[in-house]
């Protein structure tokens, strides 16, 4: 209904899908650029894609999972054209001090050390293992976005759960 | 649902369709009456049919608030329309003449008379003739005399292009208040004798 | 032996299935960009894409009645129509008038007189009977007449008027189709080519 009337020109109608889609696909954009000013632009860009090539959009039921294909790509760019620089994770260094077994910071710790564990990844794997752990895609689902076949993706994923159990095992008995 | 419709349904929701599905009528149309529209489509497609008459029948359904149902039982007719067209054309009948001689057949023209009109236009396309057709009987020329004036054109060997004004002219009549059965064959003996053809008798 | 393997796992995609807030600007830059961009371009792009897939789930499921199928003779007050020609052929970019073109169109235009009309559109088998069409809506002129010159292919077709997305309206100068299949009627034209 929405992406009908902005089609026939009612830009303001936009606002309800940016509102509906945005914490979702913000977190894909973060886990896979590892900051948020980065995630947050390549999730603008993603939007005013979208926005502009809107009449290309075969399926206005399935705007959603149209939208995402065009972060992921965003996502892909993005990543490329920074390189490893800004992947960098930033880590909150105040709040990895005041960490307790009790205080909250503690889980906020750990998803640090994920995150920070994630940009450590090749882009290629962290980005298969995002959309197969955490977005939950299929396998024919990822390999019609990126590309890619599906043994080839089916090998990334295995690489980043190795490499991720490996970094992480370390953080857990240090 | 019977569970053979609940069964018909779990399957054309997992399985990928053969054919490229029109999108439009996944946009307006509900699950039961998509499947069974699809499933029209299919066949006719198979059937080497012109299937955008079938989708376009749909829509308008959809479009007129029309029950699922409703639209299924007019998309089939259509598509057993469709068949008849061709049947009687013959097989070498393009999409266009077939979309034409089943509105034709729609407006009321029987099927042997639809034989009669290919027959008297040879091997020149029947699409435009058959749409003179169906519009004379929509501006209320009565069928019989219709159909008879459109075949004694083509047997003179009338242009697309002089049925068209024919057509025109036709209209013009009736709008200014003229019997479109008078309007229909006057214009029609006009013409036949100015593209040299040997008029008729009036009744046929 | 799995369970140590998956258990770490699920944990990680946990974390990182919680929801990531974005900045409170965020939705107020991308609107400001998406603003930014011009809207003419949608007619841009509606144009060059057909067949139409971009429709609204129909409104006139259920709301729409039998009897607000409205004739131009009643209901709609003052509403009546002509339907002219345009005399010369006019070869627009998807429909060239060569005789190598795949479909041939005539440009036509459609007028309607509705003075309470709020948006007139035309819907046909042209156009599967989409009353978003961008292509097919009609432009108010003043004095409550609204009209559009579209292209039609050649041949005979079916179509209505639909005014405020709502009430159909048969075109009285055009021959009505009494509509068997859904008991609404339709008016008829043939476009014949002009040369």
């Amino acid at each position: 209904m929405i992406v009908a009337r902005v089609v026939r020109g009612d830009v303001e109608a936009f606002a309800a899908l940016v509102e509906r889609y945005r914490d979702r696909y913000a977190r894909y954009a973060f886990h896979m650029l590892g900051n948020r000013q980065d995630a947050e632009e390549a999730l603008q860009d993603a939007f005013t894609r979208a926005y502009r090539s809107l009449a290309r959009c075969e399926d206005p039921e399935r705007f959603g999972a149209w939208l995402f294909r065009i972060l992921v790509n965003r996502c892909r760019t993005l990543g490329a054209r920074r390189g490893r620089r800004s992947r960098t994770f930033v880590v909150d260094e105040t709040a990895l001090l005041e960490a307790s077994e009790e205080h909250p910071a503690d889980r906020a710790a750990w998803r640090e050390e994920i995150d920070r564990a994630l940009q450590q990844l090749r882009a290629e794997q962290r980005e298969a293992f995002l959309l197969k752990y955490v977005e939950e895609i299929g396998y024919d689902e990822m390999s019609q976005m990126t590309g890619v076949g599906v043994s080839a993706l089916k090998m990334r994923v295995l690489r980043a759960c190795e490499r991720l159990r490996e970094l992480l095992s370390e953080v857990h008995s240090a | 649902m019977t569970a053979v419709g609940r069964a018909l349904l779990a399957l054309a929701v997992v399985a990928a369709p053969a054919f490229a599905q029109d999108p439009r009528l996944a946009a307006r149309l509900d699950k039961p009456t998509l499947i069974a529209v699809n499933a029209i489509v299919d066949s006719a497609r198979v059937a080497k049919l012109p299937t955008s008459p079938l989708v376009d029948k749909a829509l308008e359904g959809a479009a007129k608030g029309s029950d699922g149902q409703k639209i299924v039982v007019a998309v089939h007719q259509l598509s057993l329309r469709l068949g008849s067209a061709r049947h009687v054309l013959g097989a070498g009948a393009s999409i266009d003449e077939i979309k034409s001689a089943a509105g034709a057949l729609d407006a009321g023209v029987t099927p042997h008379d639809l034989a009669r009109i290919r027959a008297a236009t040879g091997k020149r396309a029947v699409t435009m003739p058959l749409a003179v057709l169906t519009d004379l009987i929509e501006r209320g020329v009565p069928i019989a005399t219709a159909t008879s004036t459109v075949i004694q054109l083509e047997r003179s060997g009338v242009k697309d292009q002089e049925l068209a004004m024919f057509q025109r002219n036709v209209r013009a009549d009736i709008d200014r208040g003229a019997d479109p059965g008078v309007a229909a064959t006057t214009r029609a003996r006009g013409l036949v004798l100015r593209s040299g053809g040997a008029p008729d008798k009036p009744a046929q | 032996m799995r369970d140590e393997n998956e258990l770490p796992l699920r944990e990680i995609a946990r974390e990182l299935r919680e929801p990531v807030p974005v900045s409170e600007s965020f939705d107020a830059r991308v609107m400001r960009a998406v603003r930014a961009l011009p809207r003419h371009r949608f007619g841009f792009w509606l144009r060059l894409t057909a067949p139409r897939t971009i429709t609204i789930k129909p409104l006139t499921w259920g709301v729409l009645a039998a009897s607000l199928i409205v004739f131009a003779a009643a209901g709609v007050p003052r509403a009546f129509g002509a339907l002219h020609r345009a005399t010369r052929p006019i070869a627009t970019a998807l429909f060239p008038s060569s005789a190598k073109a795949p479909v041939k169109s005539q440009r036509v235009q459609f007028v309607l007189v509705a003075p309470d009309a709020k948006k007139v559109a035309v819907v046909g088998d042209f156009n599967g009977w989409d009353a978003q069409h961008a292509e097919y809506q009609a432009k108010h002129r003043g004095g409550g007449v609204w009209s559009v010159t579209a292209p039609v292919p050649l041949g005979h077709h079916r179509y209505s008027f639909v005014v405020d997305d709502s009430v159909w309206v048969a075109d009285p100068t055009a021959p009505r189709v009494v509509d068997n299949d859904f008991g609404t009627p339709n008016s008829a034209i043939v476009v014949e080519e002009l040369k």
